[in-house]
């Protein structure tokens, strides 16, 4: 171990030694994505901008009650596009002249055309005026970040509509839609009810600012401060700067090739996987170094990026450590350092791009959306609009966090399969 | 304790070259390197000497054969076998980017040492290769000369019993040379370390080894002490006669075998060197002979020419040497 990071506290110092380095790991990256922030609208940005989540309604109530619960739900989040009532000229809900039965929604909601759908039974106004079960149903498709929004706007507005009697069941309709809970009797079933229940008087009856939470964290973009532009400029290109300061591993073993220096550590009484492990440590490290300069400099500017830092930071590190894992896998296709320089250039400004580091995925055609998964990019940024756009979690950037370990792995164990010292 | 510092047995490495053919680089090598000894792979470029150097330090896997450094296999125990080995690369294996002193210190601690031991291993280093002054500049500032003494440096820091130098003398002015083949025997006399010394230069692996093993197209030919190679072609001399761009008959050469006393040979080459004034080039005749007592032959392969009408531009006498003994063993000259 002690080998594995002297030998990787000797390669960042040779890193360090080129005073360029600070060009590209700081001032670059820093006025790109100020100048993409700009681009991506974060100077003039308004509540609506960004990527706007899809929700179709049928409201078979139409009361006074389901306006308003509807009206909450737009509240509780500016992203949210009510479809059909609230589309407009350019069609944003895609549904043109089509009425939305209930089975035009089911479609929709599989082809992922919308991310969700509230339906508000007929007599939910009057069930909720009468203190009775009033119940919304609410579906999502299987999309792995967003619902989790929609659904945290639709129960604020639940709360809001029928406190803690209508949050139960949304709780318990989504708890059955998602299949996320099985209950293995009644009794069982019972003792949910109760705990949901409990739990959704306890929030109702507790500081309205639990309440708030969902809102609070939501509001920054409803009310303009102007940052969305930024908040995916600065995870975007400090993605791109990743790839950037990391996959130059393979120029730099190629050249430790050349001046043997590597081969003269081989013939030192070191394990060939203390040599690679100091390496890989090194360029992982400058990948985190990277990430940390570019939040850095957004967290001077104000930027928020949502409420789990920990999950944010698991994320960086998942996602450096997959492309640490490629710039290996990549150093033994090639052979000469004019080479490498010019094919990891090439890799980094394609899968940029291509993985929405420029600008969010979302505005490109589906087809271009799922190619941009075969990089690494695209994962790393769900994980990042999950989180900072919609506050998620680990829970719900778990798919991103797995598939860049999945393709991590298997460069790692092509890497090392294939890697000469001499 | 073993005898035998170093014993290489039947090793052999193939290459898969980049056209598809093998190329078996080094050939069921065996040799043996004492205690306390300085011994010298002798051989011209590509003879398989790096490659020799690369499997007896761990780096390559033979394709055939083992070695062992003091009892330990360099396949089967690598790390007991690498921690009595310094090596010293053919190629300037240091971080041009770092001074001469970070890169003694890092690797020293690759070496395993640290804290106040390093600091002082590196001071002793430096003072030996004559750096002191020059620790902190970067490598990339340095001459080749000072380049290569701190290269040898580097194989020094954790006080190895035994030295791989590989052509440590490559490409550098003659000062620099003559300082390191001082450097080399004094870690022989000084130190009592064992040297395993290889060169293409036949001067230096004559004057500084104890023995020498001639290396070629990858077989080891011929290993013994110089003197005892040098026996193996006898008591010949070698005449070298420059003639410039004269033609030279086959019958000259001929004449020189029949009719003066102790010649056994007589060849004729063409080689080309620039005029005097840099610019042009010239055809440059040799005619080299081959004789018993030499000197004595002199005055009638003179004559000889002369009858010919051939002009002898100069003559110069080369007494048996390791140059002469890899032209008896091989049929071609080292330096080509
Ligand atoms: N990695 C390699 N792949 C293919 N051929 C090689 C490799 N290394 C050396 N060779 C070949 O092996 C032969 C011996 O090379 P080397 O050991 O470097 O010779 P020397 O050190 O005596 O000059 C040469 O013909 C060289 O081209
Ligand atoms: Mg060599």
């Amino acid at each position: 171990m002690r080998a594995i990071l002297d030998i990787a506290w000797n390669e960042l110092r040779i890193l360090f030694s080129d005073k360029g380095i600070w060009l590209n790991l700081v001032i670059l990256p820093i006025l790109i994505s100020v100048a993409v922030g700009f681009a991506n609208g974060g100077g003039a940005s308004s509540s609506t901008e960004g990527p706007r989540l899809v929700v179709d309604v049928i409201d078979a109530d139409n009361s006074t009650l389901s306006q308003q619960f509807l009206a909450d739900v737009r509240a509780a989040n500016a992203r949210v596009l009510l479809c059909p009532i609230d589309n407009d000229e350019a069609d944003a809900c895609g549904m043109g002249e089509t009425a939305l039965l209930p089975e035009v929604a089911q479609n929709r909601l599989e082809d992922e055309a919308s991310l969700a759908l509230i339906e508000i039974p007929a007599g939910f106004g009057e069930s909720v005026l009468s203190g009775q079960q009033a119940t919304v149903l609410y579906r999502s498709n299987e999309d792995i970040t967003a619902p989790q929004y929609i659904l945290q706007a639709v129960q604020v507005a639940a709360q809001r509509a029928g406190g803690a009697q209508a949050a139960v069941s949304v709780a318990n309709e989504v708890a059955s839609d998602l299949s996320i809970l099985e209950f293995s009797d009644e009794a069982d079933h019972a003792t949910f009810e109760q705990g949901v229940r409990e739990e959704a008087q306890a929030l109702w009856a507790s500081d309205p600012i639990t309440v708030e939470y969902v809102l609070a964290s939501v509001e920054p973009q409803a009310e303009g401060t102007g940052n969305a532009g930024f908040q995916q400029s600065i995870p975007g290109i400090g993605s791109m700067y990743v790839l950037f300061t990391v996959l130059p591993l393979a120029a730099m073993m190629i050249r430790e090739r050349k001046q043997w220096t590597l081969q003269r550590l081989v013939t030192m009484p070191l394990s060939r996987g203390q040599i690679l492990g100091g390496k890989l440590l090194a360029r992982f490290v400058m990948g985190m170094i990277q990430y940390g300069v570019m939040f850095g400099f957004g967290l001077a500017l104000g930027i928020r990026y949502g409420n789990d830092p920990f999950a944010l930071i698991l994320l960086m590190v998942v996602f450096t450590l997959c492309v640490t894992s490629l710039a290996l896998a990549v150093t033994t296709l090639l052979k000469t350092e004019p080479q490498a320089d010019g094919i990891t250039l090439f890799m980094s400004l394609t899968l940029a791009p291509l993985g929405g580091a420029w600008w969010p995925l979302d505005i490109v055609p589906e087809w271009m959306r799922v190619i941009g998964h075969i990089s690494p990019i695209a994962w790393v940024m769900d994980g990042f609009h999950s989180l900072i756009f919609f506050n998620g979690n680990l829970g719900t950037i778990i798919v991103p966090i797995l598939v860049l370990l999945a393709m991590g792995a298997a460069f790692f164990a092509f890497g090392v399969a294939r890697f000469r010292f001499e | 304790m073993h005898q035998n510092m170093v014993e290489v047995r039947d090793l052999s490495k193939t290459f898969k070259r980049s056209n598809g053919e093998m190329l078996d680089a080094v050939k069921n090598v065996s040799f043996d390197i004492r205690q306390g000894e300085i011994f010298s792979l002798l051989g011209p470029n590509g003879a398989g000497k790096t490659t020799t150097i690369s499997m007896i330090s761990g780096l390559l896997t033979p394709t055939h054969g083992d070695a062992t450094i003091g009892g330990h296999s360099i396949t089967r125990q690598p790390l007991e076998a690498k921690k009595l080995l310094g090596v010293v690369p053919q190629e300037i294996a240091l971080y041009p980017t770092l001074s001469a002193r970070q890169n003694l210190e890092f690797f020293g601690k690759m070496y395993g040492l640290s804290g106040a031991a390093l600091s002082k291993r590196a001071d002793e280093v430096l003072e030996f290769i004559d750096l002191k002054d020059r620790q902190h500049d970067k490598i990339e500032s340095f001459s080749g000369g000072m380049k290569r003494r701190v290269n040898i440096g580097v194989g020094l820091l954790h006080q190895p019993r035994l030295i791989y130098m590989d052509e440590p003398t490559v490409g550098i002015d003659p000062q620099s040379r003559r300082r390191i083949l001082d450097t080399v025997k004094q870690m022989q006399t000084e130190m009592g370390m064992t040297v395993l010394y290889t060169s293409h230069l036949m001067e230096e692996v004559q004057e500084i080894s104890d023995r020498v093993g001639i290396i070629d197209h990858g077989e080891l030919i011929a290993v013994g002490t110089v003197g005892d190679l040098i026996q193996k072609v006898g008591e010949e001399d070698r005449l070298i006669l420059k003639v410039g761009s004269q033609v030279v008959s086959e019958l000259l050469l001929t004449r020189f075998r029949h009719e003066v006393e102790g010649v056994t040979g007589a060849t004729h080459e063409q080689a080309h060197s620039n005029g005097s004034d840099g610019s042009a080039t010239q055809p440059d005749g040799l005619i080299i002979v081959i004789a018993r007592r030499g000197r004595r032959a002199l005055p009638d392969l003179i004559r000889v020419a002369n009858d010919s009408g051939l002009d002898i531009v100069s003559v110069e006498v080369r007494e048996p040497d390791l140059e002469a003994v890899f032209l008896h063993l091989t049929g071609r000259e080292l330096r080509d």
